[in-house]
């Protein structure tokens, strides 16, 4: 939603005026940036930009607890990440995780909004009910699921009592923890698009359905033609949110699988850095590895985000 | 998209129907809070009759203190961070919206950019400045990443907002004699009440939430906010499920309680920009 409003904001802004009380001149110019700017900004500096920067510096060392010399190397630590087997496989986990994570939210909270676009108290309380778990701390989330899945948990126990032999280790099995953990996400972001999809549901005009359906459109034609390009805003706020919850997932894999099972098969970039940095504590690396994830970060959100934000306006 | 006259009961229930699934799994938890410990497993989709206040008092009395410690750390970070916020990104915004140098729009894009960095990419080397300050494993360390960390998305809010307070007032009001402090906080402040209500809101709720942040920062040294603590306890008993969930249940309640009074303020908060036009 921030990115949105913030290109928005940007192209509309008002046109140069004399902000009031603006005598010419230095000094009270000063004042104005040490009273309104300075504070909010310094803690900024102090505490997202002079980090990146130390990171920056720390990448091109061997920065590590347990190497008493730290010594500049270059780009040794870019070069070694780059065909380091437990990189990619994070860099793979990462994307499949943020696929499930983009999809399965955006398509169920469409067809929940969809389900829902009703008035009266009784849809009122159930759009209520899907919020539940936007509100909720991941911790809650993932302690409420990991009751749930794992392997004598309440699913497989209902399993085993309608006769299934060996359920499966939803946690615990290597291939399919990764798409639960993906799944508990998805549970957890569902009330949010929906949420969002239902606002941009109930500014599409009557009239536009009506004329529609004159002209002989049937429910699908219409919601094809008339309702989805109304959405595109919706769409474009769920899917960049989406994006940055799938890429930044820590709080879930630390409380239902620790990265595991196996090595490495739910660690994702997020989950990789945190482990490198202060597990093992090989700070050089984990920094290499958290600028190329910010940098991934950067050009996926903004891509999709021009592409998604080009489709809004053409209809 | 009328229904069709011949089932109009068909959308009310399977409306019904699917709520009823997706919150299964909380009323699960819900439904074991109330429940004696051998119930959990037994009987573990059965309603809580009678309900028991066991497993609550049990989290409540741990010999660590372990919720009332967090509940402390909790509501003092909290409240120090969103007060910190709500002033220091309502200055920010409006100094940056009313200003009309290039340098500002940089700054702000600046600003911005830091509303999709996650947390991972900056928590090593911020653990560091903590350090160089003293305030590695105190709450004032945490409040300060807080500030710095959330600030872009206070000025967002807020910018937003004061993009559409006319300029004609506060210049009116300077004409009368009134300096820019002022100004700021006895006619613009007071019209942003709608972005107040928003930052305030959604701060407050992530950072009750917030986990990494706090569990990097504060460590096991520096205490534990309710939230850490829920993480802390599932670790140390795997099986006692009843204390883990009564712990969880009064983690989440006051977030709860807060969403359910204030539900229209949420959705509001957030669909702002979903709407075009």
């Amino acid at each position: 939603m921030s990115l949105v409003k913030e290109r928005a904001g940007i192209r509309t802004d008002a046109p140069p005026r004399t902000p009031p009380g603006t005598r010419r001149g230095a000094l009270p110019r000063l004042w104005h940036f040490l009273g309104f700017g300075a504070p909010g900004l310094l803690v900024y500096a102090c505490f997202v930009l002079a980090p990146i920067a130390l990171s920056v510096g720390y990448s091109f060392t061997n920065a590590n607890q347990f190497v008493p010399r730290t010594r500049f190397v270059g780009l040794d630590n870019y070069t070694r990440l780059l065909t380091d087997q437990e990189f990619l496989t994070a860099l793979k986990v990462t994307t499949i995780l943020t696929l499930i994570v983009v999809i399965v939210p955006n398509v169920l909270g469409l067809a929940v909004a969809v389900l829902l676009d009703r008035r009266g108290w009784f849809y009122n309380a159930l759009r209520g009910v899907f919020f539940v778990p936007v509100v909720l701390s991941s911790v809650v989330v993932s302690v409420v699921w990991q009751a749930m899945l794992t392997d004598d948990g309440l699913v497989n126990t209902a399993l085993r009592a309608m006769g299934v032999h060996s359920p499966p280790g939803w946690l615990s099995d290597p291939d399919i923890a990764l798409y639960s953990v993906g799944f508990i996400i998805s549970w957890q972001m569902l009330g949010f698009c929906a949420v969002v999809y239902l606002a941009g549901l109930q500014s599409v005009p009557q009239e536009l359905h009506e004329a529609a359906a004159i002209d002989g459109a049937g429910p699908w034609l219409r919601f094809r033609k008339v309702t989805w390009p109304m959405l595109a805003p919706a769409l474009t706020i769920n899917t960049v949110m989406l994006l940055i919850t799938g890429f930044k997932a820590y709080d879930h894999i630390q409380v239902l699988t620790g990265g595991g099972p196996g090595t490495g098969t739910t660690a994702t970039l997020a989950f990789s850095v945190i482990q490198t940095g202060f597990t093992a504590n090989r700070t050089g690396e984990a920094s290499a590895m958290a600028l190329l994830m910010l940098v991934i970060v950067a050009v996926v959100s903004s891509v999709a985000l021009r592409f998604l934000q080009r489709r809004e306006v053409d209809f | 998209m009328q229904d069709r006259q011949r089932t109009p009961w068909l959308r009310p229930v399977v409306a019904l129907a699917v709520t009823a699934a997706f919150f299964l799994p909380l009323y699960l938890v819900l439904a074991n809070v109330f429940k004696p410990g051998e119930d959990i497993s037994g009987h573990p989709a059965s309603l809580p009759w009678p309900p028991t206040l066991d497993n609550l008092s049990q989290a409540l009395s741990r010999p660590d203190r372990l919720f009332w410690n967090g509940l402390i750390n909790s509501v003092t970070i909290t409240l120090l961070s969103i007060v910190l916020l709500t002033v220091l990104s309502a200055m920010l915004g409006h100094y940056l919206c009313r200003s009309r140098s290039r340098t500002a729009r940089i700054t702000m894009l600046v600003l911005l950019a830091g509303l999709m960095i996650p947390p991972q990419v900056i928590l090593v080397p911020v653990t560091d400045i903590l350090q160089l300050t003293g305030m590695m494993a105190t709450l004032q360390g945490i409040v300060a990443f807080n500030v710095g960390y959330y600030v872009p998305f206070g000025v967002f809010v807020f910018s937003g907002f004061i993009r559409t307070i006319p300029l004609e007032l506060e210049e009116s009001a300077s004409l009368d004699g009134a300096g820019r402090w002022r100004v700021f906080w006895q006619i613009v402040f007071p019209l942003l009440r709608p972005a107040t209500a928003s930052v305030l809101i959604f701060l407050g709720v992530w950072i009750w939430n917030d986990f990494l942040n706090p569990l990097i920062i504060l460590g096991p040294a520096g205490g534990t906010t309710v939230t850490v603590g829920v993480y802390r306890a599932i670790g140390e008993h795997q099986q006692n499920y009843g204390q883990v969930f009564g712990l969880m249940f009064l983690a989440a309640l006051p977030v709860l309680i807060f969403y359910i009074a204030l539900q229209k303020h949420f959705v509001k908060g957030l669909t702002g920009g979903a709407v075009k036009g």
